[in-house]
């Protein structure tokens, strides 16, 4: 008896585990990249959850000493604009940063599982998806922009979208209406392998790239429309 | 003419005030539950809070208006001795579990005196910092959790108004993790420096 309980117990777990990635058939299956799109615990939990915008709203409250109060970030780009951003981006940067699998020690303690959970997450991510995105975020300095939308077309923009719309269904962030400085210092960071959890493609196209490229690169994703 | 010929029956006996008056006590024993948590506030907890939870002494917290629901929580703590504190350690000993929430609920309603700031120009430094905290350092803005004006909520406590010495004596407490009842609240003031919580302190004096 004890054994056959058992058995229905690991059976009853399998299907629960399983569940995940068969039920709807997510565009997400089978994605079990350990370096860039792993499917760990948290990040599938959050992704399951229906998230609510106004909860979400509510536990955004201990973001916002930072993001800013709407989610418009810092027009300096020390903290980046999360208005509009895709929900499957949001909960892969969120738990990921949670996780450590992207390096962001000022982030760390404030999304800590002690105090956001996946639940949270889902919420934060569908409130933050519904903001609005206005054009008052910061800029480059406008001065090799031909250059910047040459390197774009041909490296960036299959994934990232020609408008800079990105891709929920891929994982790929929306990077239009975002500040300057932040395209900037992500962009040195993933080609110097230093921000961990970048798309491997990213990564090989980026690494050839100069600081003028990926300065040239910024200020063009800066000047995207904002509202296609 | 016509005045004198209708006296009211109020001002004929008595003012309007002392009416109110005799109404409000008329209705006061039937608030027992308000009643004892003042009787408590006067006994235990006026020496140093004060009667009407502005506490005159600077080593001492202002807790009037501050939100029930953070009030509750303290007292909870003190009790339990997550957190700690040599004075509320011994007082608390004194109040019953059961009266905490009347008591939170007492000085929660209480009117909160402003408080005065000594150092203007060191206000207008605190002023950014809370307001727009430090990038560099990873400091969040105060007013992000604890509201612009510093009136807090259940979770984050009101700042306004509170005595500079409280402030920066909480401050350092989180900073060192002697009190640790907020993880977020350790994150941050492990992150300030002592200049900065001192500018801190002096500006939410002020709000």
């Amino acid at each position: 008896m004890g054994m056959v309980k058992k058995c229905w117990a690991i059976l009853a777990l399998q299907l629960a585990c399983s569940g995940a990635y068969a039920l709807d058939a997510p565009v997400w299956v089978g994605i079990n990249d350990p370096a860039w799109n792993e499917m760990y615990p948290v990040r599938v939990q959050a992704m399951q959850a229906k998230g609510d915008a106004v909860r979400g709203e509510a536990k955004f409250v201990i973001c916002q000493g930072c993001h800013r109060s709407a989610a418009v970030g810092r027009v300096d780009g020390s903290y980046p604009r999360l208005a509009g951003q895709h929900v499957s981006v949001l909960i892969k940067q969120m738990t990921d940063v949670q996780t450590e699998r992207r390096s962001n020690p000022k982030m760390q303690p404030f999304i800590h599982l002690h105090e956001v959970l996946p639940q949270n997450v889902a919420d934060i991510a569908v409130y933050l998806h519904g903001l609005p995105v206005t054009a008052n975020h910061g800029r480059g300095p406008g001065d090799d922009l031909q250059h910047g939308q040459l390197l774009y077309m041909k490296d960036c923009a299959t994934c990232h979208g020609k408008q800079g719309e990105g891709s929920d269904e891929q994982f790929y962030p929306r990077v239009s209406g975002q500040h300057f400085n932040y395209l900037l210092r992500e962009s040195l960071i993933i080609r110097d392998g230093k921000r961990r959890n970048a798309h491997p493609d990213m990564v090989t196209v980026i690494k050839r790239y100069t600081d003028k490229d990926i300065a040239a690169v910024a200020d063009f994703m800066s000047r995207l429309p904002v509202n296609p | 003419m016509i005045a004198i010929a209708s006296p009211s029956l109020f001002q004929s006996h008595l003012p309007h005030w002392a009416l109110l008056a005799l109404l409000a006590l008329s209705v006061m024993p039937h608030q027992a539950v308000a009643s004892d948590a003042r009787a408590i506030a006067t006994t235990i907890c006026a020496a140093c809070h004060g009667a009407d939870g502005n506490s005159t002494d600077p080593a001492y917290p202002k807790i009037a208006g501050m939100d029930e629901g953070y009030l509750l929580r303290q007292l909870r703590y003190f009790a339990s001795g997550k957190r700690r504190n040599e004075v509320m350690e011994t007082i608390i000993k004194d109040i019953r579990e059961a009266d905490f929430s009347s008591l939170a609920n007492y000085y929660s309603a209480q009117k909160p005196l402003p408080g005065k700031v000594n150092n203007a120009q060191l206000a207008a430094v605190g002023k950014r910092l809370y307001e727009d905290g430090n990038t560099e350092t990873g400091v969040p803005a105060c007013a992000g959790c604890h509201q612009p004006d510093g009136d807090g909520n259940a979770r984050f406590p009101r700042l306004a108004g509170q005595h500079q010495v409280y402030t920066l004596q909480q401050l350092g407490n989180y900073h060192s993790g002697r009190r640790a009842t907020d993880r977020l609240m350790v994150a941050v003031a492990q992150r300030l420096s002592a200049d900065e919580m001192k500018a801190l302190a002096e500006y939410v004096a002020g709000l």
